[in-house]
């Protein structure tokens, strides 16, 4: 063990070591209270059980080397965040190793701790000082921070009186000039409009140039894709997958895919009981490129019914929708849709369906509207993942340039 | 009844299941210590005096950005303890101060007192008001307790000011023991953050103790001799009594070197220094092996 910590020594900056790293959490949910642990205590002593656990981390090993790029992924739950904490220094493990070499920073929205009081200048100081920067450091990027948040001549202004999108810019920004030698992002994505998102990403992608290690959890794949070269998937605490992200991120997009399909409903004259959704040659799906989704029906109704199929984005953005007359035999009833040109820029997709009989008044439900399942679509671009465009406007036009 | 037995039997479910994971982990020798090496400790601290000062700098604006009077309030608010206890002590109870004026001989307890209290009550909030920050950034936590105290010492720096204006009102100078002052004050540093750095984070672990701080004020202000010599304890009790709360010690030595010009007593100041070491030496660890866990229970 004492050789083991000498050799440690020498790793380089920017390395970051975790070995048998174990981490659990209380089962029962636990609330502050002095009633609750005088509770507690009385069913200690006279013999019961005490707590219940449960296993946030199981057996965590991983080895980074300086300028890495990782990607974290998994659904929730499977100790994203967790690892990541411990990581940052925040949590401590249960047991276990984890060494971080040279100046930790986190990309993380810290709103809640900027002091409404206070004037932006006043809170980009104190924010740079928990982030362990000195007052000059700070002055001598000053500039650049407030460039990067937008505030310009709102730097003197109270925080209270500022925008929420304010506050979090505020916040990123500081996180994000530290220079660090591990940059930890947590989710940066789910907050914040789609430019400073952009801008964000923009930024990960310079950190990592410079050679920094990177370590970024996040749900959205793409901008995960574009940005780590390596990734672990994480399955309720353990590592399921450590290798390339290509890798890592098809095993994890087909565990979900294969997780949505099962989850059928029950009850309803008709059920779904397959689908899939496959690009030209069944390859991945690109914009403008032939999609096609294929459907299974199951149930014993038979006659006339309308298949409505609809994209959104993520889960409640509608983009379009189409319908199709079928005629059910009470048999397994497939149906095909192809779409010759996809009109969806690169992102991540939610494919909804339902059936609906015809002649009837009261609407005939045969498969409720429900979501199917998600679906990724590869944008021509994919090393530079235009967001901020792409979100802004949600379909994509054929279209051709002439100069 | 169906319901019933199927909860019981979930429930023995879930029982096995968490003697399952239980069974597993990490093996023993690997489970995760706390361990201080006083140096790392230290080099820590200083690493972050910055933000210490930071966080201070924090208090004190955001506190009178929106007072009226400002800085004034670390003034009146002494100040108006102070006359109550004149109107009360001096006038109705009668305390004996031995030839000194009464004003005087309570500013000088009220000094210490306000110290200790504002530390302990801001203290004590210092983590569970910065919950939000402490689950995003790593720094070693005891800076939040200490730049409390920071903020208080500001205010007593300020509350000195006013003794000495005192001093003028009642046209006497500080006796020539003055110096005894300063180890006194630093018997009242440690005991002051040692109380502060259990609270805070008893008060993370404990939503209850937030409850306690207005009783310990109200009561401490009475059970410390601050408007009362400490004579008021009996003879044989006054050892103890200062072991328990060496504030006693700190406010009858600051009286005996500036107003009495005698030094202190030793005895009982060798207590309440090494009472105070205890405070916050016991203070720190537990701080410091609570600390792991704040993140799994905020």
């Amino acid at each position: 063990m004492s050789h083991d910590l000498s050799s440690r020594q020498s790793l380089p900056l920017g390395t970051i070591r975790t070995e048998q790293v174990w981490k659990r959490f209380k089962a029962d949910q636990q609330r502050m209270l002095l009633r609750d642990k005088v509770e507690q205590l009385t069913r200690r002593l006279r013999g019961g059980r005490g707590e219940d656990w449960r296993w946030a981390l199981r057996d965590i090993n991983l080895h980074i080397e300086p300028g890495d790029s990782v990607g974290l992924i998994g659904s929730n739950g499977s100790g994203k965040s967790t690892l990541l904490k411990m990581l940052t220094r925040v949590m401590y493990p249960y047991g276990g190793v984890i060494d971080v070499r040279g100046r930790i920073g986190a990309l993380i929205e810290i709103r809640a701790g900027i002091h409404p009081d206070l004037t932006g200048r006043e809170n980009i100081y104190l924010f740079g000082a928990l982030l362990g920067l000195k007052r000059r450091e700070v002055a001598s990027r000053f500039d650049d921070i407030v460039e990067f948040a937008r505030l310009g001549g709102a730097i003197d202004r109270q925080v209270k009186y500022y925008s929420s999108g304010m506050q979090m810019r505020l916040g990123f920004a500081v996180a994000a000039y530290l220079e660090p030698h591990v940059l930890l992002v947590d989710e940066v994505l789910a907050v914040g409009d789609a430019v400073f998102q952009q801008r964000c990403l923009d930024r990960m992608r310079e950190v990592a140039e410079q050679g920094t290690t990177i370590v970024f959890v996040s749900h959205d794949l793409p901008a995960v894709e574009s940005i780590c070269r390596r990734g672990v998937w994480l399955e309720q605490g353990s590592i399921r997958v450590d290798a390339g992200i290509k890798e890592a991120m098809s095993g994890y997009r087909d565990s979900i895919e294969a997780q949505s399909e099962a989850g059928g409903r029950v009850g309803e004259p008709l059920q779904l009981l397959k689908h899939e959704i496959v690009g030209e040659g069944r390859e991945n799906l690109t914009t403008d490129e032939p999609m096609t989704v294929e459907l299974t029906l199951g149930g014993d109704y038979r006659g006339d019914a309308t298949l409505h199929l609809g994209v959104s984005e993520g889960t409640s953005s509608p983009i379009f929708q189409i319908s199709h007359e079928i005629r059910l035999t009470g048999e397994d009833h497939q149906v095909a849709c192809m779409i010759p040109n996809l009109p969806l820029p690169r992102g991540r997709y939610t494919l909804w369906a339902g059936v609906y009989s015809i002649g009837r008044t009261d609407g005939g439900t045969l498969m409720s509207w429900h979501s199917v399942g998600q679906f990724d679509v590869f944008g021509p671009m994919l090393d530079t993942p235009p967001r901020a465009v792409v979100l802004a406007a949600p379909v994509f036009v054929p279209h051709r340039w002439e100069e | 009844m169906g319901g019933q037995r199927a909860q019981v039997l979930d429930q023995r479910e879930n029982q096995t299941e968490a003697r399952r994971a239980a069974a597993d982990g990490p093996p023993a020798e690997l489970i995760f210590k706390r361990r201080l090496r006083p140096a790392q400790v230290a080099r820590e601290l200083l690493g972050a005096r910055e933000l210490v000062r930071a966080l201070a700098e924090r208090d004190l604006r955001a506190r009178y950005k929106q007072a009226v009077l400002g800085f004034a309030w670390a003034v009146l608010t002494p100040l108006a303890l102070c006359s109550i206890f004149t109107l009360v002590f001096q006038r109705a109870v009668k305390i004996d101060t031995s030839g000194v004026a009464y004003p005087l001989f309570a500013y000088v307890g009220l000094i210490v007192w306000q110290f200790f209290s504002n530390t302990m009550n801001q203290g004590a909030l210092s983590l569970a008001n910065n919950l939000s920050l402490l689950n995003k950034v790593y720094c070693p936590r005891e800076v939040f307790p200490l730049a409390t105290m920071l903020v208080a010492s500001v205010d007593m720096l300020i509350g000195i000011g006013v003794l000495g204006l005192l001093f003028l009102v009642f046209w006497t100078a500080p006796a020539v023991t003055f110096f005894w002052v300063f180890p006194l004050l630093l018997i009242q540093i440690a005991f002051t953050y040692g109380v502060a750095l259990v609270l805070s984070v008893a008060v993370v672990y404990l939503r209850d103790v937030r409850h306690l701080l207005p009783i310990i004020t109200q009561m401490g202000v009475f059970a410390t001799p601050v408007a009362y010599p400490l004579s008021q304890i009996p003879q044989g009790l006054q050892e103890i009594y200062v072991g328990f709360n060496p504030l006693g010690a700190v406010i009858e030595g600051y009286r005996r070197a500036l107003l009495y010009g005698q030094a202190p007593d030793l005895t009982l100041t060798g207590i309440a220094a090494a009472s105070s070491v205890v405070f916050l030496v016991g203070g720190y660890l537990v701080f410091k092996k609570l600390e792991t866990g704040i993140a799994d229970v905020a």
